[in-house]
């Protein structure tokens, strides 16, 4: 309202000063502007996901293990409901890559991995809790579409334009396929290699502490992993790789952590079943 | 100087002009506010939370009316059921019904367009999949494919002693 206002008020001054405007240059303009604000749907969020999320499983096995993958799922979700986005486009998935590297992946729209070395590193659904929690929370806050380049993004949305929805032409796909490539290469640089901002990192730790309280898992459980993480220091690559120091977010985390009462009976319990997901992995 | 006269009391008309139209119009869209379900798929609930019994599937796109706002939810009417929707499952940003004297027309806002263009789309995907034969777009059908029934989430958080969202 007040940009409508300022824009009548130049538009007025304009006029009364005695300039003339050429109303399809000024509309044009105002297409631009509003063009250059347009944000990611999520539905398009949801796209580009699938695509980062078939890089991904090119370069690392999908673990064949539907007790654990479905166990995972389970406790995915759970933590998923307690976010400022329990929906997405087509929801949240979870997997597991069968790999050495202790990491976690969250694609844009809710496809979310985790290495089979991750989940062998933890010590109870609380932490694997707290792990998905992380990765959901990167989901929410968008961080993977943020990690795609201005200067892409609107190049995206010049060919789309402002108009409704439409058919494209084949030299449009074409450039949009292009530019999809590109986005996803800037995505899968930021999950893989390059690893998210300090700030971003911080800022996941710190709501994934209040969805661990939502749900009633322990918000300790996360200072609990990035302790045995610190103490993994001496693994290359994978999270150590991609993520700000564990000592650093550590610190993070306990200034942040939440005053909420552990009920150890129920930790037990819940732990209980997280080996049982494990026991029939190995039958 | 006599068309800057001229020009100043055209401005002075305009101004006065859209003034008036935007004080008959702009109360009346708060009036019945339009959102759009922007999952693939959703469900209008009985009770404003998750796990209650659903009233109505609803599908991308699909218009709500809003009779009221509930915390994280929205109270809404969908073909004729009224029930709760999540608001991340919504927009509010898209179509505004208007209901003025004279006209009951549905008009297109600029937010619409966030909603209809679609940059990456099916479409595109196509093309970036022919493009790039090795991504394991498969996999990630299958991935997707797995689903936990509301009752089997409900049960498992309920057999953890968890919460569901207050």
């Amino acid at each position: 309202m007040r940009k409508s206002v300022v824009l009548l008020a130049v538009l007025a001054a304009f006029m009364a000063s005695g300039f003339t405007l050429d109303l399809n240059k000024v509309e044009k303009v105002l297409k631009t502007t509003a063009a250059a604000t347009r944000t990611m749907s999520d539905e398009e969020e949801y796209y580009l996901g699938r695509a980062v999320a078939a890089k991904i499983l090119s370069e690392y096995d999908l673990l064949e293990n539907d007790a654990l993958t479905d166990y995972v799922n389970r406790v995915g979700l759970t933590v998923a409901i307690h976010s400022d986005k329990p929906y997405t486009y087509d929801g949240y998935h979870f997997a597991v890559l069968d790999t050495e590297e202790i990491n976690a992946f969250a694609c844009p729209g809710g496809l979310i991995f985790i290495t089979s070395s991750m989940v062998d590193a933890l010590a109870n659904e609380e932490e694997l809790a707290a792990v998905l929690a992380h990765e959901v929370a990167h989901v929410a806050h968008r961080d993977g579409v943020a990690s795609i380049k201005k200067s892409r993004w609107l190049e995206v949305v010049g060919i789309i334009g402002t108009e409704a929805a439409r058919e494209f032409g084949s030299q449009d796909v074409s450039s949009l396929a292009t530019l999809l490539e590109g986005s996803v290469n800037d995505v899968f640089k930021t999950l893989v290699t390059k690893g998210y901002g300090r700030e971003q990192e911080y800022r996941a730790d710190t709501t994934a502490l209040t969805i661990l309280e939502g749900a009633g898992y322990t918000p300790r459980a996360l200072a609990d992993f990035l302790t045995t993480l610190e103490a993994k220091k001496k693994t290359r690559g994978g999270l150590l790789k991609t993520h700000p120091s564990s000592k650093s977010r550590l610190k993070n985390v306990e200034e942040n952590m939440p005053e909420a009462d552990a009920d150890e009976s129920l930790i037990a319990k819940r732990a209980e079943r997280f080996n049982a997901s494990f026991e029939e992995e190995e039958e | 100087m006599g068309s800057h006269k001229d020009n100043r009391e055209i401005i002075a008309a305009f101004l006065f002009i859209a003034g008036l139209l935007a004080a008959l119009i702009v109360p009346s869209q708060a009036d019945a506010k339009t959102v759009r379900v922007v999952t693939r798929e959703n469900a209008v609930r009985e009770q404003c939370r998750f796990f209650a019994p659903v009233k109505a599937k609803v599908s991308y796109g699909d218009a709500l009316e809003v009779l009221s706002e509930e915390g994280d939810w929205f109270m809404v009417k969908f073909e004729e059921q009224e029930g709760c929707i999540h608001k991340s499952a919504i927009t509010e940003k898209t179509l505004k019904k208007k209901k003025t004297s004279t006209a009951t027309a549905e008009t297109t806002t600029e937010e619409e367009v966030a909603l209809a263009g679609k940059g990456f789309n099916p479409q595109v995907e196509k093309r970036y999949r022919e493009e790039h034969p090795d991504a394991e777009f498969a996999n990630v059908d299958y991935i997707e494919g797995i689903e936990v029934p509301d009752e089997a989430l409900l049960e498992f958080i309920e057999s953890g002693g968890l919460k569901q969202p207050e």
